[in-house]
């Protein structure tokens, strides 16, 4: 009887250290503000200041969904503006759920402080795979946009830059790891998609390219499309064909690029590229037939040749390198100083491209 | 059995991740650490082969039970003590990886101390069951776990995002000079073994070679994946940067069809039972051995001593580890292992041979 | 042999009651007295057995070759014994110079009643009654096996209740058989009235949470175990068989299993485990997610449950306490309440309560689904003695979560795990991967 008395009291003791106790650690989801997205904005008066925005997802109650507000605050950096935040707020902030981080062009243009992003990778709730793009008119008006089709603030884009929901070719996402990765891998560069929003709705169809310091170069949507080519595997898209006056358009279903470094030739350094493209002839602005798929195949290599060659020049001119042709050659030289023989090779290097498309049929009609 | 021979090697295999082996060798990235790693291997396997050679001699004996009658008590209390002091640092470590681990991606606001007690309660429990209880718990923590760990492997490798020109970068410095550190390093991965001195009382059949050559065939794929996923993953020239490049490494893994999004929430929840088991298997260790020590009849007090002294250090350290580097200590510790490995396999061997005679 | 003195003792020893029956009963020149307590034994017996024939056999000498020919009279062996087997029904008869003890115990509850606790759509429905004999019948019936043994013995001090060990002489194993035995000679109880009570015996500190016996009212499992190989106790006045050596995987498995085709069985099987999954760790799951790392939601979800929370006053965790107390007292009612009520009161009390709780904003939604979820998946677990052990051993992990969170959860199921494999049932690992053949 007594053991059990002692027994008892060791139970309800701990019970009471439950409700005394659990201070440490213990905050209910309902007093967490969850940020969903973060912009990161230059101040306009000093460049040295920025100005950082989160947005906050309102918690779902009686079917009212996709309610959120965004708090801005400017401060010499982001964790001083979020320290200020906190203080503008009735609940805890918690990053757990930001998966959006979007900064403003000028952010970007001159030298990009590497706290803006290691901040980021240095806080335990940041997700390593949040996305991070760029925001154009601002950073904050991606932030306020809000499409029809949204359900959670933020989602569409994340719909649209994680591929569960649309997949285009179109859209190059590039998660924080990766980002980071980029900006210290020498043979690497990073890129940055670019979301322009008009009236609620947004356009994510660019990339900027960086080097390792800042931004030097902004690709065209169809100029994304094929560096996409490089960077993921098949990508489902349509590839428009220009036929002397006509044109028609391949919808890929399976796009296999390689490339080889062929430089052991000192004279003729070049990049060997091998363009495998799958697909049928969708829209045509002439009549196409099936024994023609032969002919249609040929000016299809001809001209994605064309195409491609031009993209790589252009990148090449910039002197970035998203696609890892640097880190492929350094992966190939045993050398200590394969670096610099490549930074000096890659100026001068020309592109061999090699394009075999199969058309397959022309769809349900001739 | 074969297969629980097979289970100890294999923890150790899993555990590397967390205590700080892949963070040592990716120093070295650029300075021979994958001959380290090759030369780790052949050092791990033979010294493997010839302890379990070793202790065939004796079916079913732990090595205080081999030891019992050979040795005078003050040289064997001398030799079980400090056996039991380097496998109670070896779980010691290994636990205050994690704790901080868990620290750091958790419970950030839970306070180390307390974090540990709860860890601390349930070895406790652990470590005293009969040897082949700790066995089977090992066997039944593996089925469960280790089918997701794999898979979360798997994922990594598979990622769109894993670079696989960083890696033959990092393979394009294969020629180097080794490192004698980094060997130390890399065959923790093996160091599972030695375990058997008391996990032996369970083996009453000799080990079949193809133990061996599973354990050779995991043995590189763990060292492989504990140091090219995280650079292929964040770059060969970075990935020095981060403190736990596997946890970030598997912080960058989405899984959109899984109920949990982030994989690194079922990973490190995966990882608290590898990390609790491991533990207690080096623990169960240690305290078999100071069991050892103890003439028959007086062990319960004493016991309880033990058991005490196996709660009360871990917690006053945890409150002093900040100040003292665990990532540095680990390192030392591990180099340290090695040579005490070394020495205990050779003593072994030496003590096989005077006993045949 | 002079009766006379040892008649007198057992009168005088006996303490005079209402039931006591002394009759003596006088034909031409025999004589005959009979002493027995007539609430315990069954009167026509004796009237058939005894009465019937003393008047119809003649002679003194054929009367005792009948009664000494006669299968259920036994001839006198002690004065203690006679006392005790009078209390336990039989009737002592005295004639001539020889006294009998006529085995006239009264067989109440023999009918065999329908299962109640283990009920399966397919196979035997019957369970086992309450009488020793019948149920003993019942096993002999399914198990026609010569090397099928029954030994008996006798549990507590006062009771006396009398208890047959069965088992396949060939099948079983020794260790096991002498661990049972040795283990029942332990056991110091006074009142012993059903087998459950041993499950507390089965440790040395008397106090368990999971069950190492089975307890079991259907024959045809009680059958297939002893083809197992098992230990069965039957005890007499109860209608539970209890199963020894039991482990976790026997807990978890129905009898409608093998009624079953493979697939479907082990489908089933895999049902249970994530209904014994479920009902330890939802609970506990629900105040780590909400309360330490809503990151591991999903952001959709998370949102969702931060909003079915709003109107809560207090933390997850009170939440969570108050809705498994209702939840529990809710069970404990239904089992009290006559079966006419309830089923009206689980409805009145699942549906209304838990629709007006959430209403008045004292718990969540998401709450109500996690602790009903949580009690339907308890039912799950085949053998209610270990469910009932779950039952309670969602609350220390409850405990856990409320203190680590998250980690906790985990570490609450190692803990737990940990402890089953820790078990031994009369020298069978309780928990194992796969069982070691030596």
């Amino acid at each position: 009887m007594n053991q059990n008395v002692k027994r008892m009291m060791v139970v309800l003791v701990f019970l009471l250290l439950g409700f005394f106790l659990t201070g440490c650690g213990f905050k209910d989801i309902d007093k967490r503000l969850f940020v969903v997205s973060v912009a990161i904005d230059p101040v306009k008066e000093n460049p040295k200041r920025v100005l950082v925005s989160l947005k906050f997802a309102v918690p779902i109650v009686e079917k009212i969904s996709n309610e959120s507000f965004i708090i801005s605050q400017e401060g010499d950096t982001i964790a001083e503006a979020v320290r200020l935040m906190k203080s503008r707020v009735d609940k805890e902030i918690d990053f757990s759920h930001a998966k959006l981080i979007v900064y403003h062009e000028d952010v970007l243009k001159d030298e990009i402080e590497p706290n803006l992003y290691y901040w980021f990778i240095r806080r335990r709730d940041f997700q390593e795979m949040s996305w991070v793009a760029i925001g154009r008119p601002t950073a904050l008006e991606v932030l306020k946009a809000k499409p029809k089709s949204e359900r959670l603030p933020s989602n569409s884009l994340f719909l649209a830059l994680g591929r569960d929901g649309t997949e285009t070719a179109y859209i190059i996402p590039e998660y924080l790891f990766d980002f980071k990765k980029r900006f210290g891998e020498k043979g690497l560069d990073p890129l940055l998609p670019i979301i322009e929003t008009k009236k609620d709705l947004f356009d994510i169809n660019k990339v900027a390219l960086l080097d390792k310091k800042k931004l030097k170069l902004e690709l065209t949507p169809k100029e994304t499309m094929l560096l996409n080519l490089f960077l993921t595997e098949s990508p489902k898209t349509a590839l428009k064909i220009a036929d002397g006056e006509n044109s028609f358009i391949i919808d890929t279903r399976a796009v296999k690029t390689k490339y080889k470094l062929i430089t052991e030739n000192q004279k003729d350094p070049h990049i060997k590229v091998d363009i495998h493209v799958n697909g049928r002839v969708e829209e045509a602005q002439f009549n196409v037939r099936n024994k023609d798929l032969k002919q249609y195949e040929k000016t299809a290599n001809k001209d994605l040749e064309k195409k491609v060659h031009a993209v790589l020049k252009k990148i090449q001119e910039a002197n970035v390198d998203p696609i890892g042709f640097g880190l492929r050659y350094r992966g190939r030289h045993m050398e200590k100083d394969d670096w610099k023989t490549w930074q000096r090779l890659y100026p001068e290097l020309k592109f061999i491209i090699n394009v075999n498309t199969n058309i397959s049929d022309t769809g349900l009609v001739e | 059995m074969n297969r629980y021979f097979l289970y100890l090697v294999l923890l150790n295999m899993l555990t590397n991740v967390i205590i700080f082996v892949p963070k040592f060798l990716l120093q070295y990235r650029f300075d021979g650490m994958l001959i380290s790693i090759i030369i780790a291997i052949g050092v791990g396997m033979a010294l493997m082969y010839v302890d379990s050679l070793v202790f065939a001699r004796f079916p079913g004996q732990g090595f205080p039970d081999i030891i019992q009658d050979q040795l005078n008590k003050p040289l064997k209390t001398i030799i079980l003590v400090t056996f039991a002091l380097f496998w109670f640092i070896a779980g010691l470590l290994t636990l205050l990886g994690y704790i901080d681990i868990l620290h750091r991606f958790i419970n950030p606001e839970l306070s180390k101390a307390w974090l540990i007690a709860i860890f601390l309660l349930i070895l406790c429990f652990v470590i005293q069951i009969p040897t082949k209880k700790v066995m089977y718990l090992l066997e039944i923590i593996l089925f469960i776990n280790v089918p997701f760990i794999v898979f979360i492997f798997f994922k990594a490798v598979t990622s769109e995002y894993l670079s696989w020109d960083s890696i033959f970068e990092a393979g394009t410095h294969f020629y180097s000079m080794p490192n004698i550190s980094a060997v130390a390093v890399a065959s923790y991965v093996f160091s599972g073994y030695t375990n058997i001195i008391i996990f032996n009382r369970l083996f009453k059949v000799k080990l079949k070679g193809v133990n061996f050559l599973i354990i050779f065939g995991l043995s590189i794929l763990t060292l492989f994946t504990s140091v090219m996923v995280p650079i292929g993953m964040h770059g060969v020239d970075k990935v020095s940067e981060y403190i736990y490049p596997w946890i970030l490494m598997v912080d960058s893994l989405r899984l959109p069809y899984s109920p949990i999004e982030r994989a690194l929430f079922i990973f490190l929840m995966l990882y608290i039972n590898i990390t609790v088991i491991s533990v207690a298997v080096h623990w169960h260790v240690a305290f078999e051995l100071m069991k050892g020590t103890f003439s028959r009849g007086k062990g319960k007090k004493k016991n309880r001593i033990v058991l005490a002294l196996f709660f009360t250090i871990p917690i006053l350290l945890v409150i002093r580890i900040d100040y003292m580097q665990p990532e540095l200590l680990s390192v030392y510790w591990l180099i340290a292992r090695m040579f005490f490995e070394i020495l205990a396999v050779l003593g072994f061997f030496f003590f096989l041979k005077r006993r045949k005679v | 042999m002079n009766i006379h003195p040892i008649k007198e003792s057992i009168k005088a020893n006996i303490q005079q009651s209402e039931d006591l029956v002394i009759k003596e009963l006088k034909a031409e020149e025999k004589y005959l007295e009979v002493i027995y307590i007539n609430t315990i034994c069954d009167e026509t017996q004796l009237q058939d057995f005894l009465i019937k024939p003393f008047f119809e056999i003649g002679e003194n000498s054929h009367f005792l070759s009948y009664l000494l020919s006669h299968p259920k009279v036994k001839l006198f062996d002690s004065k203690k014994t006679v006392q005790e087997e009078l209390i336990s029904g039989k009737s002592v008869v005295f004639f001539e110079n020889h006294i009998f003890l006529l085995d006239s115990k009264l067989d109440k509850n023999n009918t065999v009643t329908e299962t109640s606790v283990e009920v399966t759509i397919l196979g035997p429905q019957s369970g086992f009654s309450e009488s020793l004999p019948t149920n003993v019948g019942l096993i002999r019936q399914r198990y026609p096996e010569k090397t099928l043994v029954i030994e008996s013995t006798n549990i507590g001090s006062i009771s006396k209740t009398s208890v047959n060990i069965v088992y396949d002489s060939k099948k079983v194993d020794q260790d096991v058989l002498n661990k049972v035995k040795e283990f029942l000679s332990s056991i110091e109880i006074e009142m012993f009235q059903s087998g459950e009570q041993l499950l507390d015996f089965t440790k040395k500190s008397k106090r368990t949470l999971f069950p190492t016996i089975m307890v079991t009212e259907r024959p045809d499992r009680t059958a297939v175990n002893i083809a197992a190989g098992k230990v069965i106790l039957l005890i007499a006045g109860s209608p539970f068989a209890m199963l020894m050596p039991t482990v976790l995987k026997d807990q978890m498995s129905a009898m409608a299993d093998i009624y079953q085709t493979y697939w479907i069985g082990k489908f089933l099987l895999i049902v249970r485990y994530i209904g014994l999954i479920t009902t330890i760790t939802l609970p506990a799951l629900y105040v780590a997610l909400t309360s330490y790392n809503p990151e591991v939601f999903r952001a959709q979800l998370a949102l969702s449950v931060a909003g079915s929370r709003h109107a809560v006053p207090y933390p997850s965790f009170v939440e969570v306490i108050i809705m498994l107390l209702m939840m529990e007292l809710l069970m404990e009612a239904s089992i009290r309440l006559p079966k006419a009520i309830g089923s009206t009161a689980t409805t009145v009390g699942g549906l209304i309560l838990g629709q007006a709780a959430t209403e008045a904003g004292l718990v969540s939604n998401i709450m109500i689904i996690i602790v009903s979820l949580g009690a339907i998946s308890n039912f799950v677990i085949p053998i209610s003695t270990f469910s009932f052990a779950v039952r309670v051993s969602k609350y220390f992990i409850l405990l856990l979560s409320i203190f680590y969170g998250l980690v906790g959860v985990i570490l609450g199921v190692f803990m737990l795990l940990a402890y089953m494999v820790s078990l031994d049932s009369f020298g069978k690992p309780y928990l194992t991967f796969r069982e070691e053949r030596v």
